[in-house]
């Protein structure tokens, strides 16, 4: 049928050079006149309203890079017509109804062509959400994409598993210095997204950098440096004022010190830390064991700190400036608590949260805290740590009283524990005054019940007051926990240029963090209120790369433009469930019983032991993408609506950036299995987004043709014939595939360098390893045979290899040494001597495979074959160069 | 499929000599009805410019749905320099559904053979294909017996009529699925590639196969031929629509009294077809609406039939040609549930080259499902319309452009219907039965 059709025979017939055209081209080669340029014709076409000029023959793509005009492509390779498979090069050409595609339409003179108009931009991001609503796969995975800092977190869970903590810190330290101290403190929004829950429970992801951190301060107070997540750059000459030394100060001054900069950290109180130390209980966070030690490795960096010395009191911005300091980071967080706003707040017996947490942390007793009926407001960590201090404390009766529901708590994982220790919990309920006797002593709070009305912007149900529900909690002491905002009474003097927003935070970008005052920064909860520990110090380092950027002399605009696309991670669908996992429960810490905790300040969580450490981490998915960073399709995504508007936190939830606006096509789609078999290309079809890119270049450009489109419809996978290993197509490990793909589909294989042990017995001399060392690893021998030999046909060979790599006799051979007693237990029989005569004499007999390869391995004990020119004189493998025959099934494909 | 008859009195262009001769007997039976007279007397008398002239002036356009004029085609590829051109005659009749270009190669294969050496002469192709369903066994082997009774008879082969002009006919089965009836995906399936489609312009006719000029005709426009250059263009300019002129085949099936293909002046009322021709509807049944133009066509309503059966009349009512069928749907059927099935078909068929066909075709198909499952979510029908918008006007092929038609023009004729699965959740025709409330369930309750 089709195969019948007669083609035109130019198309068959390979153009073959007779003698004559050889001498006509001689001539051509030699004649030493000066040739005529070649100008091809050019005419002027309108594009976005500007006149460009076009050569004959261009498409209106390669008109508009030629002038630098960003026309979005996903299928388009520029070494190759234009293909029309992702749509999104469309263009509007004037007196056409629909818009061409810009990569296969020839540019004609006079053409009037927009590029970017609303309704292109339309069809593109259907386009794109149409490609991600069948997009199996992340970006980064959702936990490092929940992570207000984003760290690599299947990253440092790699390192865990191979027991190499100090890498895994390394790794952690590259977004968050501190990982001890997050392990202890961080609420790990994390988790909450963990794609291991789908199987059976997320994994313990902070205990994990916990366990490692605490090693490397283990190995750090045996004298050893802690490990450094970057190269540390020459130094600047450049001087940084870090005000504040809390988590978002001391993240700013650890990367700015690292980037060469000359830092210090001032600070009001006694010794560094800020909430850290002050706000933080002891049994929560040891302040000597882990604070310390964490903040040591900053302090390895060169960064100094000034203590006792406070921002308004003893020096103003001008005077730091004026002390010759190139940049000041304002990070002095929020340190005044919110007031109730009912009568009686004034009574004697209320107490500032964080008043009472500062001396509780300072060791010392709160004054006749024993005893004392003691009501907790508020919900968040400040109010735990008060409540559960107060236990510590000896307070006869602890109530800690929430206006919203539980589970809308920002510190909710923490309650059962508080209940554990014996405090109380009243949910849904808001304070009207505080009752006082006669001499305004504290006697109790009148409460009234709540009910949870319609959802506020925090995604959270708005609690409403209900009318006749008042109750009265009978007390001595109130601590009020109800958020902080910072303390901004330092504006008044010698800080011109820098101002407070409407809610009284201190008015800075939220990428670039500049205030209206050049060089001068402020970041972290003086910025954004308070927050978590995690979201101060994201703002920290972020803060420390804007400061170095405008130290370097770069333009903020463009660090701004530069940050956007580098910091948020769009999620662009919610994917399939794992289901085909072995089902492992999460490691669990234990605590200590609640009646030993509650009268203790030490730490009551136990540390795993190494080896749950590692099998806890051996848990993760590690579903990453590898080519984040140089996906098009991320970054079309981000381009086009997919973004996130601004880096700020979702009002009120404590811990979500805002999402890319749901994909309206979710629906089916496609899981694809992994294909590592190749040695070099690694091929993940569930990225694929059917360019055909690979397909076109491998068979138009290498002349492999490895890939083509399978299957139709909405299954359509452009995929290697039957879906099958990359190993049994014609691939010669070029690479041309993996550069082209617009996705992480067909990438580079991450090499993981090994000692190679090469098994002299087997090799057959045939040199392949020789020709296809990238880097001159191998290299022949004097004495080796084949030398002599002309290879002028390298792909062949490759071929050949791919073609070795199936499963074969060959290939059992390679796997297990001791396969022909294994093949005999089974009862085949195997005529060995016929089917693989490059064997030494050894295996030919019916002696066991594992004489030969202890044997074998004696010789690299020796030492004799790290090199391959070994063919001559070296016993029985010498003479297996009786590959020369090439009677065996490998040796003879090459030829 | 049976053959009706067709309006009385008007002049027949395709079928006059359907079965006044046996397609097996030979040449000389088929001469002796009245074949090859006219491509004797032009290929011999007329030049290529005088032939493509005249197709010009009688005004024929394309019959495979799209409707362009034929001439310009013709004029465009003979027009460009090149050493090779080819003629491929379009019978692979994608729609699974419709059997009129079968019909015409099986039951008269001279007819189109001549129109197809017609057509090569005036564009200059010395190479033709004619390209069928490579399961179309019948088809091929009649075609391929006529065209060696016609190369022994000196109608084709080199040096045909003594004229000098090489002409040498293939027929080619064609192996896939409905995408293929798309002429850049048929050539390309004729070159041995993957079936799939590619973006124009350019044209076939500038670009095609093996990039050369090449024109790609529905048999059924090079069948009419003969006729239009034996009776002069303006006899065949003054049948049918002025726009779109000349007869075409319509093959009518569905709840009507007598199912099958009748040839009609082009822009007669679809109700008069269906009604005059085709038997009228079925007894007992009542008409609810009728689908032209197959898996890709439009639902039109009773009240709208008075629509002319041309691609410019159907268009201005959202409707086009297709393949050429019309199925009259009675009131048992469900036309939501119809469009659905409707969607899944385009969407299993789509060679899946472009985003907008391989996914959005199927998100097309999705929503549907959704809404017959009693799933629908409140956004669904503006994010169907959206939907529809961005694949016709990004889409590359007709597959994925026309893909949304059957829920368009049901949205727009049958709003009621498929407000109740979107909205209300219940199917009237009581076909959909996962919904949570048909009209039955309703009734008894």
């Amino acid at each position: 049928m089709t195969d019948t059709l007669q083609r035109p025979a130019q198309d068959i017939a390979p153009q073959t050079s007779d003698d004559a055209s050889d001498a006509v081209a001689e001539r051509w080669l030699d004649t030493q006149s000066p040739q005529r340029p070649q100008v091809t014709p050019t005419f002027i076409v309108e594009i976005d309203g500007r006149q460009l000029t076009g050569r004959i023959g261009q498409t209106i793509l390669e008109v508009c890079r030629d002038h630098g005009i960003e026309v979005p492509t996903l299928c388009y390779e520029p070494k190759l017509p234009g293909f029309g498979a992702c749509r999104m090069c469309v263009v509007e050409v004037e007196g056409e109804d629909t818009p061409p595609i810009s990569c296969s339409r020839a540019a004609e003179p006079g053409m009037v062509v927009s590029t970017q108009t609303k309704r292109l931009r339309q069809i593109r991001k259907t386009n794109l959400e149409l490609i991600f609503s069948d997009h199996n796969a992340y970006c980064l995975p959702p936990c490092q994409n929940k992570c207000p800092s984003h760290i690599d977190i299947p990253g440092f869970l790699k390192a865990n598993t191979e027991g190499n903590w100090f890498e895994s810190a390394r790794i952690f330290k590259r977004t968050i210095p501190f990982p001890s101290v997050l392990g202890r403190v961080c609420p790990a929004p994390c988790e909450e997204h963990c794609r291991r829950d789908e199987v059976e429970e997320a994994i313990a992801i902070r205990d994990s950098h916990r366990y490692a951190g605490d090693q490397v301060l283990k190995a750090q107070a045996a004298g050893t440096r802690a490990p450094v997540p970057f190269e540390i750059q020459a130094a600047s000459g450049r001087r940084v004022a870090v005000i504040g030394s809390g988590p978002t100060g001391m993240a700013a001054a650890y990367y700015l010190a690292i980037a060469g900069h000359e830092v210090t950290v001032f600070e009001r109180d006694p010794a560094p830390g800020g909430m850290l130390r002050y706000g933080i209980p002891q049994y929560r966070l040891p302040k000597v064991e882990v604070l310390e030690g964490e903040y040591e490795a900053a302090y390895q960096l060169g960064v100094k700190v000034v203590t006792n010395t406070a921002l308004g009191r003893d020096f103003t911005i001008d005077d730091l400036q004026n002390q010759g300091f190139d940049s000041v980071v304002v990070a002095i967080g929020c340190y005044n608590t919110n007031k109730l706003g009912v009568p009686g707040e004034d009574g004697i017996g209320v107490i500032d949260g964080l008043e009472y947490l500062r001396v509780a942390t300072l060791g010392l007793p709160y004054p006749e805290h024993a005893g004392k009926r003691v009501v907790v407001i508020g919900g968040g960590f400040t109010s735990m740590d008060c409540a559960r201090t107060s236990v510590r404390q000896g307070a006869a009766e602890v109530t800690l009283v929430y206006r919203r529901d539980m589970k809308d708590m920002p510190a909710a994982n923490e309650v059962h524990e508080m209940l554990e220790e014996g405090a109380r919990a009243i949910f849904q309920a808001a304070p009207t005054r505080v009752v006082t006797d006669d001499d305004n002593r504290v006697t109790g709070v009148e409460f009234q019940r709540m009910a949870l009305g319609a959802p506020d912007e925090s995604g959270r149900r708005r609690p409403e007051p209900v009318a006749g529900t008042e109750f009265i909690i009978e007390c001595d002491r109130v601590l009020l926990a109800i958020g902080q905002g910072p303390d901004l009474n330092w504006l008044e003097r010698g800080a011109e240029g820098l101002s407070a927003t409407r809610n009284r935070r201190l008015a800075a970008d939220a990428v670039t963090f500049a205030t209206g005052r050049p060089g001068v920064f402020a970041t972290g909860d003086v910025r954004i209120g308070a927050s978590t520990v995690v979201q101060a110090i994201a703002e920290g380092r972020r803060a420390a790369y804007a400061v170095d950027a405008y130290l370097k002399g770069n333009d903020l605009d463009e660090i701004r433009t530069r940050q956007t696309l580098a910091e948020p991670q769009p999620e662009f669908l919610s994917i399939v469930p794992y289901t085909g996992e072995v089902k492992e429960p999460r490691y669990r810490l234990t605590a200590m019983e609640p009646e030993v905790r509650n009268s203790s300040y030490v730490e009551y969580e136990i540390p795993y032991t190494q080896a749950d450490a590692m099998a806890e981490s051996r848990r993760c998915l590690q579903c990453t993408c590898e080519a984040i960073g140089y996906c098009d399709l991320r970054r079309q995504g981000i381009e086009y609506g997919t973004t996130l508007r601004t880096l700020e936190p979702q009002s009120g939830g404590a811990f979500s950036f805002r999402s890319v606006t749901e994909n309206r096509f979710t629906g089916a789609n496609h899981d694809y299995i992994r294909d590592d078999s190749h040695a070099f290309i690694l091929r993940e079809p569930s990225r694929c987004i059917d360019c055909g890119r690979c397909a076109n270049v491998c068979k138009e450009i290498v002349g492999a043709a490895c890939y083509d489109f399978m299957r139709t419809g909405f299954d359509t996978l452009v995929t290697t014939p039957l879906d099958m290993s990359l190993n049994t197509t014609p691939c010669v490990s070029c690479g041309r595939c993996a550069e082209t793909c617009p996705t992480g589909a067909l990438m580079p294989k991450p090499r993981v360098l090994e000692k190679y042990d090469v098994d002299e017995s087997r090799c057959i001399l045939c040199g392949i390893c020789v020709d296809a060392c990238p880097y001159d690893a191998l290299r022949c021998g004097p004495d080796f045979e084949l030398s002599r030999e002309d290879r002028s046909e390298p792909m062949i060979d490759l071929m050949a290899i791919s073609a070795m790599d199936r499963i074969t006799e060959g290939t059992l051979i390679r796997e297990e040494r001791d396969w022909l007693a294994r093949a005999q237990d089974k009862g085949r029989s195997l005529p060995v001597g016929k089917l693989l005569p490059m064997l030494p004499p050894g295996v030919t007999s019916t002696a066991n495979g594992n004489g030969h390869g202890n044997g074998h391995a004696h010789h690299h004990d020796n030492g004799h074959a790290t090199n391959l020119g070994l063919a001559a004189g070296r016993g029985p493998q010498g003479q297996a160069g009786g590959h020369g025959d090439t009677s065996g099934p490998t040796g003879g494909q090459g030829h | 499929m049976r053959v009706l008859p067709g309006v009385r009195n008007a002049p027949s262009v395709l079928l006059a000599r359907l079965d006044r001769y046996d397609p097996d007997a030979g040449r000389q039976a088929a001469e002796d009805a009245g074949a090859w007279r006219t491509w004797r007397q032009v290929g011999t008398t007329s030049s290529p410019q005088q032939i493509i002239r005249l197709v010009g002036e009688a005004g024929l356009r394309g019959r495979g749905g799209a409707g362009h004029s034929t001439a310009e085609k013709w004029r465009a590829a003979a027009e460009i320099q090149a050493e090779e051109r080819y003629l491929v005659a379009n019978g692979f009749e994608a729609d699974p559904g419709a059997q009129l270009d079968r019909t015409l190669m099986e039951r008269d294969p001279h007819l189109v053979l001549e129109g197809v050496a017609i057509a090569a002469y005036a564009i200059g192709a010395r190479r033709a294909y004619i390209c069928v369903k490579a399961g179309a066994q019948g088809v091929i082997h009649r075609l391929q017996a006529a065209i060696e009774a016609s190369e022994e008879g000196g109608l084709l082969g080199p040096d045909a009529l003594g004229s000098g002009f090489d002409l040498d006919v293939e027929v080619v089965g064609v192996p896939g699925g409905f995408v293929v009836g798309e002429e850049t995906v048929l050539l390309r399936a004729l070159e041995n590639k993957r079936a799939q489609p590619e973006q124009r312009p350019p044209y076939p006719s500038r670009k095609g196969l093996w990039g050369r000029p090449t024109v790609v005709n529905n048999v059924e426009t090079l069948a009419a031929l003969p006729w239009l250059l034996a009776n002069g263009p303006a006899a065949y300019a003054g049948i049918g629509d002025v726009a779109m002129p000349g007869t075409t085949l319509v093959q009518v099936t569905g709840a009507v009294g007598t199912p099958g293909i009748v040839e009609v002046p082009t822009g007669m009322p679809i109700g008069s077809i269906v009604d005059e021709l085709a038997g009228g509807v079925r007894k007992g049944s009542r008409l609810k609406a009728v689908l032209v133009g197959g898996p890709s066509g439009s639902f039109l309503p009773p009240d709208q039939l008075g629509v002319g059966y041309s691609a410019a009349a159907l268009g201005a009512h959202g409707a086009v040609m297709g393949s050429g069928t019309v199925v009259a749907l009675d009131e048992d059927i469900c036309l939501f549930d119809m469009a659905t099935l409707l969607q899944r078909f385009l969407s299993d068929e789509s060679c899946g080259k472009t985003i907008p066909c391989r996914i959005g075709v199927r998100r097309l198909y999705e929503i549907g499902a959704r809404a017959v499952a009693g799933l629908a979510r409140p956004t669904d029908p503006q994010l169907l319309l959206d939907l529809a918008a961005d694949v016709r006007d990004g889409g590359m092929c007709g597959l994925e452009r026309l893909a949304p038609n059957s829920f368009l023009s049901g949205m727009t004729y049958f709003g009621q219907e498929f407000e109740d699965h979107f909205v209300r959740r219940r199917c009237p025709a009581g076909v959909c039965t996962q919904l949570g409330q048909s009209a039955l369930s309703v009734q008894t309750a």
